[in-house]
């Protein structure tokens, strides 16, 4: 069984009346790319804030390497490090004097070490200019710069591809997987994309409202979950009636597209009635948002 | 890097912090300019409720004389270039999102407030030092050095202190203000540290400055009461050294109370930090 590297206990936070995290137990271990799922307002980067000693805890604790990370802030956040919310600099400074002045505060970097993290995420050419004229996909991959440069063995990373093109969520993605492979680094990455949890992730927990809904290996909790399907299909009218036909499938929506609701075992079954009944199927797609996810796991499909 | 060093090395990468010296740069050139174009008729203006009871022969104004005046004229000015940086420190942090970045790292939260804290007055005493340095180089190239004769605010009389001695006073003058003036980029500090806009912290600080002026020359009895209290009445230790004798025991008085307001400023800013969320 691999090593818990961070667990909160009961973990909580009170904002005036109102529980922005209530009783949060994680644990993430060693090796770990953890995917911390939910959509806005969650309470997502609350509990990173918790996590990363920004916040006092109303309640619980958080334990990183087996020790408490409020008592023993030192030695944990020597060997932690990430971005919360959104990666913010010193603008008026260059790339590689904020990776300079941020990574100094860990421990000495040598400037090969800045120019190794600006390389891997593709900023090496642009060490000397001021962050102010960055766009923010390029601070985006700064902050994983700053987050990687002291190599730590525990990287958070708070919704790292928001705001960033699909060739920038693919490099984000991409690079995730390599500190995880390259470097065993154990990665902690919430997002309120299940798509980018499921593309990285192999464990994961899902959080709404505060509490947490469920939390385990990702094949597990997503197995069952393909369940909804995208049909792209012509006629539409036509698939539409074949559809209604059979009351093992449930139609819900149709736009340009047909979605819907059916068991993943007859997901071929359907494919093969709309093909042998004369239409043109173009795609067929597993289709699964968070919604949907959050639909099924309230349903009580998923033990948490 | 110390944490210090990183502080210092921050203040001063900021365009905002040059404004400071610029503004002193401008206004101390400006006088002397002024001052050197019109000397004869301020020379005389200067020595006319003199010429009385004195014999004068030469000009009164020299480096000395002239580095006193400006100190008179800036002090109540100078404090608002202060806090533009002190109560900047952690404010702007807070609002640019750096201060995360900061807090995550391993120093505690007790070393990077007292680095700031000392980052400021550094800033501090490097204004006042170019002030007092800019002041007596180019009083110098213009007007030479002598005798400084200042008229004390308040006092009855007149003070001379010979060439000699005009110096040394001076420097310690300058000294003395630096303390003076950390008093104000304190409590800028502290402001800062309670909010996470940097306009407030800067215009609350010159607001309680202005206050406690005014609350400390309006001529009512029953504010006499609040002025031992008031910071500002311990502002003007840099006069009591051009002084002829120095009254060290009021010296000493002044010294302590301003050390004790940025001590007790300090101190509420560093309990307000270590304790803070922070949620920007």
């Amino acid at each position: 069984m691999s090593e818990a590297i961070l667990q909160t206990a009961g973990l909580g936070k009170r904002f005036g009346g109102r529980w922005a995290v209530k009783d949060l137990n994680l644990e993430v271990n060693a090796g770990d790319v953890f995917g911390f799922l939910g959509p806005n307002g969650a309470g997502k980067s609350t509990t990173i804030r918790m996590i990363l000693t920004l916040l006092l805890p109303t309640s619980g604790n958080v334990r990183i390497f087996g020790k408490d990370a409020r008592e023993n802030r030192r030695s944990v956040l020597s060997r932690v490090c990430g971005i919360v919310e959104k990666p913010d600099f010193y603008l008026y400074l260059s790339a590689y004097k904020n990776l300079e002045i941020l990574g100094s505060l860990t421990r000495k970097v040598k400037r090969d070490e800045i120019f190794g993290a600006l390389e891997i995420v593709g900023l090496d050419s642009r060490a000397q200019d001021k962050v102010k004229t960055f766009s923010h996909g390029m601070k985006q991959r700064l902050g994983v710069a700053q987050a990687i440069l002291t190599k730590p063995d525990l990287v958070i990373l708070d919704e790292p591809t928001s705001g960033l093109d699909p060739q920038g969520m693919k490099e984000v993605r991409e690079l995730v997987l390599k500190l995880s492979k390259e470097h065993g680094t154990t990665v902690f990455l919430s997002s309120h994309l299940l798509t980018e949890v499921e593309a990285v992730a192999n464990r994961m927990a899902v959080l709404n409202h505060g509490e947490l809904i469920a939390q385990g290996p990702v094949s597990d909790l997503l197995g069952g979950d393909s369940s909804y399907y995208s049909i792209q299909a012509s006629p539409v009218e036509g698939a539409v009636q074949i559809l209604r036909k059979n009351p093992w499938v449930e139609i819900v929506s149709v736009g340009n597209g047909i979605d819907v609701r059916i068991e993943s075992k007859r997901a071929a079954e359907l494919n093969k009635l709309l093909v042998t009944n004369g239409i043109d199927v173009a795609s067929f797609a597993a289709k699964r948002t968070l919604e949907d996810y959050f639909l099924k796991i309230t349903e009580g499909a998923s033990e948490v | 890097m110390s944490l210090l060093s990183i502080e210092i090395r921050k203040t001063f990468r900021r365009w905002r912090t040059y404004i400071g010296f610029i503004v002193v740069a401008g206004a101390v050139i400006l006088l002397e300019v002024i001052i050197k174009l019109n000397e004869t008729r301020m020379a005389q203006n200067f020595s006319h409720g003199l010429s009385g009871d004195f014999l004068i022969s030469g000009s009164v104004l020299n480096a000395w004389v002239i580095t006193a005046f400006i100190m008179n004229s800036l002090y109540i000015h100078v404090p608002f270039l202060i806090a533009l940086v002190a109560g900047d420190m952690v404010s702007s942090e807070a609002t640019s999102g750096t201060l995360r970045f900061i807090l995550i790292r391993p120093p505690s939260r007790s070393n990077i407030i007292t680095a700031k804290f000392f980052a400021m007055l550094f800033y501090t005493a490097l204004l006042i030092l170019f002030l007092g340095a800019l002041c007596v180089g180019i009083g110098l190239a213009f007007f030479g050095g002598g005798d400084l004769i200042s008229f004390q605010t308040g006092m009855p009389h007149i003070v001379i202190l010979p060439a000699h001695v005009a110096a040394a006073s001076t420097v310690m003058a300058f000294l003395a203000a630096i303390l003076s003036m950390s008093v104000v980029g304190s409590l800028a500090f502290l402001f800062s540290t309670l909010v996470d806009n940097s306009i407030g912290p800067i215009i609350g600080s010159i607001a309680v400055v202005i206050l406690s002026f005014i609350i400390g020359n309006l001529p009512f009895e029953f504010l006499e009461s609040l002025r031992p209290y008031l910071f500002t009445t311990y502002m003007g230790i840099w006069q009591l050294l051009l002084n002829s004798p120095v009254d060290w025991g009021e010296v000493g008085k002044y010294a302590l109370a301003l050390l004790g307001y940025d001590a007790a400023f300090f101190a509420i800013a560093y309990f307000v930090f270590v304790r803070k969320d922070i949620k920007s």
